[in-house]
């Protein structure tokens, strides 16, 4: 019986690593190996195409990004970026979500509408509100926030002022996320067992503190997750930079991950951008592990 | 409620409700239009001439179709190969999520059913790379494969994304749930692990592959980063890098631009509305982890 | 199981035939060239001059790919990394110099005829020419100078110069704007393309530099950045835009509107702003800071690449494109000047008397300027955006060139001074070699074969 139970595991063994096997090396290959790549490449100072010699240049690179006054911009500008929207984006997935977690006709109806922007491709949304950041009167944000101040808007060119463009990406940014926050959200509060709200009702609480008492630590979890989710969105923020707005005006919307593909792409400096990848590695890794730590906590005070 | 014999409290009560109800709906369309005017200044801009999107874009105009034409249709596929980047596209992706769900789910049962040496391990390693983005191996990745001479390839742009760490978990957690009793009759039987996967495991196991499936496909179909990187013209480009260099070749014509988006979006757009209760249960799963 | 394994096996090679279908960059037969997406009808000429070139003769099929201007440049570094160079490129001006250090560039001077390389303007020599040898062609040349309004000129009671010899002196520039402004009510009256992004500010603004005496091109201490000649040029712009003179050119349209008087503009300002202010428009010099009315020149160019295996059929094409009707259609297309002498002489714009003459006879006479002609052209030409940027923002103008002249010779000491490298492994600690010797060797050869 138990020689029977040995062979079975070797036999487990070999088919297991040959099922596993096409996955784990694909993950090697194209995760792994890369990473370790730009881990050794941002030690040295490798130039594409440069017929120079490569060399050791020890922690230079990460010395020379953190003096960039453009990789600091970037770094404040994703900062700046999360703590603005990830609040905002929150309340509102939060907001939307307690809104259609009634049970009221055609919500399916709502909730299609308020997710469809979600399957919209970054580029393309990136395109379109190109057009409707359009500078003048004639733009289509400027006569919207015309209409809504009663006239007192004043049109502005929003993707080549200093002070609206990093504006002007947020709000694009929310209009495109919302929807994905909001779904989570939703799967949330359907989870939140109603006997816990009828055992609230027999007690007598009104609805601002069943939300209180009920809602919002049952959604504890979600809501880390969603919060920490959109946060290292924040951080990965590229596409709409490169389409709209291309870092500029100045440094004034240049991101992580704009800077890295500068130097690695633009620049041809590969060693630079593999010593931001790995700073921007990092940050990820904080802002999960605080995910992890914060999700533990509340496990223990169970 | 439309009963004459309620009380005079039962119908100032409903009243209320009535009121609170249509509030609601006044609300939510509201918010819906916001969501969708976008979409709707898009989709009706693509069908305007040229002078007017822009022109109408500051008054309601811009949501009301006018001189409607396909024009600007006919004319993308005049100045573009719009046709070769939708293939390439469609190629790409339908690639990497087949491809994607025979290794990945592979990998997921192997880690979820079968005992072997390793696997808590590889397991742990699996888990801790879902949380590295592309973003942070975009540049590597990059030297990579300029290096191997495959930029420009499609090879570049499928055979580093099959394999995710993302899509092994969904399928490792999804199969540890299943009962054991599925897999013990066959095993007895003598049925080989890979013989009870294919005929035991994925019949039952529909949901878990739509789900990685459209998360699968949701996320590629927008890939730019890595398209913008690697490919360098026409032949292999996708949608999301074509749409990005239309908008900036001149002559600058802003009612082709918006046909390119419509005709990029429609597809994704049809599959969502058909399967759109699979795209809410993929994107909810997402929330479910960790 | 290994069964299965063996029928997704059968994928391997499908996904490596994937590969095959890429775009190999040279063929017999066909000449790969990559040029950069132009303006509309810049684009539809170069596609009829490849049409007929592939009419003209039987040798050779030339094949375009069009590449977005933004990621010109990067497409193609990373091109010569991953052997994927065409036979011809386009090069944007001064970049060619750094493609010539990286060995991806072969000498042309021996495989295009005498009269053509005679017939070329001496801008287009110059700025092809690299230590020496000839590198690339362009078939157009560029303009910069001052468009201006004659009608507001003669309201504000200033000096109309008449050519090149008796421009503005930086005093007198001053003068002119002061009586400009008086006239208009926002007191904005000069252009200066702030809107602008990239190449345009040395292009635009280095000259003034050389007008003041100085030059940009080597790390000393007249001849750099930070010289004084450049703190001067520098202050005298940064004082314009600081009495608020200078219009931030936001929509793309402050002279064709009317709202200025003056814009700094180049050619391919020429056909919009004619539109515009038709008989009132006057092209006038850049403003003379001392040591002559100095403007810029440089545009794209072409090149043949180490990776092309027939060079000489390349050269072919580059021959074709330099033929004055042809020179004359691409020119004409994008109102550039003309890259040859007869090809100038039959130019309605540029031929003595024509309304842009004052560009040719610049180019002619050698009072442009080149911009340095150095492999670290890259990195000069970006940070001396920045600095501009800079100092538009207010920033002190020596501690902003003090800062941007640091930065260059921080490069020019990673790069060893960009010496001439003829055959290393560049990456040794890969265990891997470069075939950049083979296609040295390469050059060579055609070079000694002649």
């Amino acid at each position: 019986m138990i020689e029977q139970k040995t062979r079975k595991l070797n036999d487990d063994t070999r088919v297991a690593i040959s099922m596993a096997a096409p996955a784990l090396t694909g993950l090697f290959l194209f995760v792994v190996l890369p990473f370790a790549l730009a881990l050794v490449l941002s030690f040295t100072n490798l130039r594409l195409g440069s017929p120079l010699p490569i060399q050791f240049w020890g922690f230079e690179q990460y010395r020379r990004i953190w003096l960039d006054p453009s990789f600091r911009q970037a770094l404040l500008n994703n900062a700046l970026f999360a703590l603005v929207v990830v609040p905002i984006q929150t309340t509102l997935a939060l907001g939307l979500a307690l809104l259609l977690n009634r049970p009221l006709k055609g919500m399916a109806v709502f909730r299609t509408l308020f997710f469809m922007p979600v399957v919209f491709p970054m580029a393309l949304v990136s395109v379109i509100w190109t057009i409707i950041y359009a500078p003048g009167a004639d733009g289509m944000m400027n006569a919207f926030l015309k209409f809504m101040t009663l006239g007192f808007w004043q049109p502005r060119d929003f993707l080549h002022d200093p002070a609206l463009a990093l504006p002007a990406l947020m709000l694009l940014s929310i209009w495109q996320g919302v929807g994905f926050q909001m779904v989570i959200v939703l799967a949330g509060l359907q989870s939140i067992p109603i006997s816990l709200y009828e055992a609230a009702r027999v007690d007598g609480s009104d609805r601002w503190n069943q939300f209180r008492y009920i809602t919002l630590p049952q959604l504890r979890n979600t809501l880390i997750f969603v919060v920490l989710v959109t946060t290292i969105l924040s951080f990965r923020l590229f596409d709409s930079v490169r389409i709209m707005t291309n870092g500029g005006p100045g440094d004034a919307t240049t991101t992580v991950m704009n800077e890295a593909i500068k130097a690695a792409f633009d620049q041809q400096k590969m060693a630079k951008g593999s010593a931001i990848t790995v700073t921007f590695f990092l940050i990820v890794l904080v802002i999960t592990l605080l995910q992890r730590l914060l999700v533990q906590e509340e496990r223990t005070i169970e | 409620m439309n009963d004459l014999n309620s009380t005079q409290w039962m119908s100032k009560q409903s009243n209320q409700q009535w009121f609170r109800k249509i509030a609601s709906y006044l609300l939510l369309t509201f918010i819906a239009f916001l969501f969708i005017a976008p979409i709707l200044f898009m989709i009706v801009g693509s069908l305007k001439p040229d002078e007017l999107v822009l022109s109408q874009a500051s008054t309601l105009k811009a949501f009301i179709p006018q001189q409607t034409s396909l024009q600007n249709y006919r004319d993308v596929f005049e100045r573009v190969k719009f046709e070769r980047f939708f293939f390439n596209s469609l190629f790409i992706n339908s690639t990497i999520v087949l491809l994607g769900l025979i290794v990945n789910s592979l990998a997921g049962y192997a880690f979820a059913r079968l005992r072997w040496r390793g696997r808590s391990l590889l397991l742990l390693i699996v888990i801790a790379l879902m949380i590295l983005p592309f973003e942070a191996i975009a540049v590597p990745l990059f030297f990579q494969f300029t290096f191997l001479g495959l930029r420009n390839t499609y090879t570049a742009q499928i055979v580093p994304f099959i394999a995710n760490a993302f899509s092994i978990y969904l399928f490792y957690t999804f199969f540890a749930d299943l009962p054991k009793e599925l897999e013990e009759a066959a095993r007895v039987d003598g049925a080989s692990p890979f013989q009870t996967f294919v005929e035991i495991i994925v019949p039952v196991s529909k949901p878990v592959f739509a789900t990685v499936a459209i998360l699968t496909f949701l996320s590629e179909w927008r890939s730019f980063l890595w398209a913008l990187m690697i490919t360098i013209d026409e032949k292999v480009r996708p949608l999301p890098l074509a749409i990005a260099t239309f908008q900036t070749l001149p002559p600058i014509q802003w009612g082709d631009i918006m046909s390119f988006g419509v005709m990029m979006v429609a597809p994704i757009l049809v599959v969502f509305l058909l399967f759109q209760k699979w795209f809410v249960k993929g994107v909810a799963s997402t929330g479910t982890k960790g | 199981m290994i069964q299965i394994l063996r029928r997704l096996s059968i994928l391997t090679p499908l996904l490596l035939c994937l590969s095959g279908c890429r775009s190999n960059a040279t063929q017999e037969g066909t000449i790969q060239v990559w040029v950069h997406t132009g303006q509309a009808a810049e684009r539809q000429t170069i596609e009829q001059q490849v049409d007929r070139f592939n009419a003209s003769q039987t040798e050779a099929k030339v094949a375009l790919t069009f590449i977005p201007e933004g990621s010109y440049n990067a497409q193609l570094q990373s091109a010569s990394v991953s052997k994927d160079l065409p036979d011809v490129v386009e090069l944007d001006g001064p970049s060619v110099y750094n493609y010539i250090w990286q060995g991806n560039l072969i000498a042309i001077d021996p495989l295009l005829s005498p009269q053509i390389q005679q017939d070329l303007l001496p801008s287009i020599l110059n700025q092809g020419t690299y230590k020496g040898r000839l590198y690339s062609v362009g078939t157009f040349d560029s303009g910069l100078g001052l468009y201006a309004r004659r009608s507001r000129l003669e309201a504000a009671g200033v000096r109309i110069p008449k050519g090149n010899q008796d421009a503005w002196t930086a005093q007198e520039f001053n003068q002119v704007l002061v009586a400009l402004a008086k006239q208009d009510p926002d007191r904005q009256v000069l252009d200066l393309k702030l809107n602008s992004r990239g190449e345009w500010y040395s292009y635009a603004f280095l000259p003034l530099i050389y007008s003041a005496g100085g030059r940009v091109d080597q790390p000393s201490v007249d001849r750099f950045l930070n010289s004084s000649s450049a703190v001067f040029a520098m202050q005298q712009i940064q004082g314009w835009i600081q009495k608020g003179y200078v219009d931030p050119n936001v929509d793309d349209a402050s002279f064709a509107s009317g709202r200025v008087a003056l814009a700094w503009g180049g050619h391919w300002d020429y056909q919009t702003y004619a539109k515009a202010a038709g008989n009132d428009l006057v092209l006038l010099p850049l403003p003379n800071f001392g040591n002559g009315s100095k403007t810029a020149q440089g545009s794209w160019s072409w090149g043949i690449t180490t990776n092309s295996k027939q060079p000489k059929v390349a050269a072919r094409f580059l021959e074709f494109l330099l033929q004055p009707d042809e020179v004359l259609a691409i020119a004409t297309a994008n109102s550039a000047v003309p890259g040859t002498k007869r090809a100038t002489a039959q130019s309605k714009l540029y031929a003595k008397g024509g309304p842009l003459s004052l560009f040719s006879s610049q180019l002619l006479a050698g009072q442009t300027v080149s911009r340095p002609q150095t492999p670290a052209y890259p990195v000069i030409t970006s940070t001396f955006e920045q600095a501009f940027a800079d100092i538009r923002n207010g920033l002190d103008v020596k501690t902003t060139l003090d800062k941007a002249a640091t930065a260059i010779a921080i490069d020019l000491q990673d790069n060893q001074g960009y010496p001439d490298v003829h055959s290393v492994s560049y990456l040794p600690i890969f265990g891997l070699t470069s075939s950049k010797s083979e296609n040295h060797d390469r050059a060579e050869n055609t070079k000694t074969q002649r």
